[in-house]
């Protein structure tokens, strides 16, 4: 009926429909948002991925698991174990990129490939990288590594799939011993495990973000 | 050393693109002081001009030749004309701009001193002018492309120098030692090696030209000796780079080749040729290959000899 039949009061069919239509398409919409700004309000969080080296031993139980995850060749991965020390003062390094907050590997990329996520991760754009290497030379980790069959350079992104996804990165699943404690930073047992918890070397002044380490003894 | 990434492909781009800068740079130096035009040949400018385009374009062929995946699809290199915090960008500007004004350079100069090439290409292209006025055109390239010259050669150092993590490399010492041996190489490759070659008889052309020589291999001596000194100074990673190339695997290139002779035999030639206003033939051309060579072998130590900080 037209809304020309000026007597009726209230609403006509037509105002009706399409008000229906738009709250349905308004509500359709945003339950679908709903879920995504709950991970985009996981994402800005910050992370922290805490190793306790009093309880590392150096299985490289954790760097065969990045290997695995991530599809790399026998011998590579994203973590390195350097040995420290010697004989009964012997203990263990775990290295990987250390998301710094103020990275040389974003400054020197001359295509912006590797950047920031608003989690604080460093991530590698694996379309526009065109493997020059810069990254992997100014590095000062040496977190890094060039993959020839991708010409491009990778390092550890910290599993951020698995992450927003509530999980956990896959060397710290693979940890049996527990040395790796990973979560937001806003959460009270992380919060107090960073009390403990030192950059490594600060002196190289690329702000770590994401890892940091209780050295032995502390 | 650990894991290089960076190896001789990167120590050849380095050389060429500075040996490139420092030919234009010392003919238009030629140009524009009028020097040129005070002998009826002058083979400098020609060399100069000609070969430093080609020698920067071959640096840059290669250097795409140690991409990855930027090998396979070449138009993610697009992408590196956008970051301007990275060096490496700031390189790529400069060379986009430097190597048309080589090759425009390179054919006016060409045409300059061959004007049957102008005439062959009126036949061609009828909107073209009977004459050029070669020495006013020439007089912008030169000055423009004297800024993009210094700007190619000192950004090579620049490149390296901001890397904290190779405190070898980390030194302002380096972008100078690569400007001054740019120069040194480019004076070797147009002078040295061209005008012996070119000219039957070597006379002293040039009254200063010994004492610049001098003066420059002189300064690349001493920023060698400053860059190894400060960094065995420092300690640490910085010095074991320097024993590397003093006593280490480095060292014969260091002592005989680039010592010996790309430092040494060329400032005893120059300093004869200053003190008889002539040198022969062979000490020419072998002073100018000394000078070239160890222009090479000076990048390629400094890369070699990196040696990142310990994690």
């Amino acid at each position: 009926m037209n809304q020309t039949d000026g007597e009726r009061k209230g609403l006509s069919r037509r105002t009706f429909l399409k008000a229906g239509l738009t709250g349905g398409l308004l509500v359709a919409v945003g339950g679908r948002w709903l879920p995504l700004s709950q991970a985009l309000a996981q994402a800005q969080a910050e992370y922290a991925l805490i190793i306790d080296l009093n309880k590392c031993v150096g299985c490289r139980a954790c760097e065969l698991a990045c290997q695995q995850r991530n599809g790399l060749p026998e011998g590579k991965s994203f973590i390195h174990i350097l040995p420290k020390g010697e004989g009964e003062d012997r203990w263990f390094l775990p290295v990987q990129c250390q998301h710094c907050r103020d990275a040389p590997c974003e400054h020197v990329c001359p295509t912006r490939a590797t950047y920031h996520h608003e989690s604080g991760v460093v991530l590698i754009n694996d379309k526009t990288c065109v493997g020059c290497k810069y990254c992997a030379v100014a590095c000062p980790y040496n977190a890094r590594t060039f993959n020839e069959e991708t010409g491009i350079v990778d390092k550890c992104w910290l599993c951020l799939d698995w992450v927003l996804g509530g999980g956990q990165p896959a060397c710290v699943q693979a940890c049996v011993l527990g040395a790796r404690t990973f979560g937001r930073r806003d959460d009270p047992e992380i919060a107090a495990l960073l009390q403990r918890a030192k950059p490594l070397h600060p002196e190289f002044g690329t702000e770590p973000g994401v890892l940091h380490y209780i050295f032995p003894g502390d | 050393m650990t894991e290089h990434y960076w190896g001789w492909l990167v120590a050849i781009y380095l050389f060429l693109g500075g040996m490139g800068a420092g030919s234009f740079l010392v003919a238009a130096i030629v140009e524009l002081t009028g020097e040129r035009y005070k002998h009826k040949y002058c083979p400098t400018t020609l060399v100069g001009a000609g070969v430093s385009g080609p020698l920067i374009l071959i640096g840059t062929v290669l250097l795409i030749f140690d991409l990855g995946a930027g090998l396979r699809e070449p138009w993610r290199i697009l992408f590196m004309f956008t970051h301007f915090s990275s060096v490496m960008t700031w390189g790529i500007w400069i060379l986009t701009i430097f190597l048309p004004i080589c090759f425009l350079y390179a054919l006016i100069e060409i045409m300059h001193v061959h004007p049957g090439l102008l005439a062959w290409l009126r036949k061609r292209l009828r909107f073209l002018p009977e004459t050029l006025p070669y020495r006013r055109i020439k007089r912008v390239v030169c000055s423009i492309g004297c800024v993009f010259a210094i700007g190619t050669a000192v950004y090579t150092g620049v490149l390296l120098s901001v890397v904290r993590a190779i405190p070898f490399w980390h030194t302002p010492i380096l972008p100078i030692l690569f400007l001054v041996s740019a120069v040194s190489t480019g004076m070797g490759l147009t002078i040295d090696l061209s005008a012996t070659l070119a000219v039957p008889t070597v006379q002293r052309r040039f009254k200063y030209l010994p004492v610049i020589h001098i003066a420059f291999i002189g300064l690349e001596a001493i920023l060698l000796g400053a860059l190894l000194l400060t960094s065995m100074s420092q300690g640490g990673e910085a010095a074991e780079s320097a024993w590397w190339i003093l006593t280490g695997p480095g060292s014969l290139l260091f002592w005989v080749i680039i010592g010996g002779f790309g430092l040494l035999y060329p400032l005893m030639v120059h300093s004869y040729a200053l003190a008889r206003h002539s040198h022969g033939y062979i000490s020419g051309i072998l002073s100018g290959a000394g000078i070239v060579i160890a222009g090479l072998f000076v990048r390629f130590l400094i890369v070699a000899a990196a040696v990142p900080v310990a994690v």
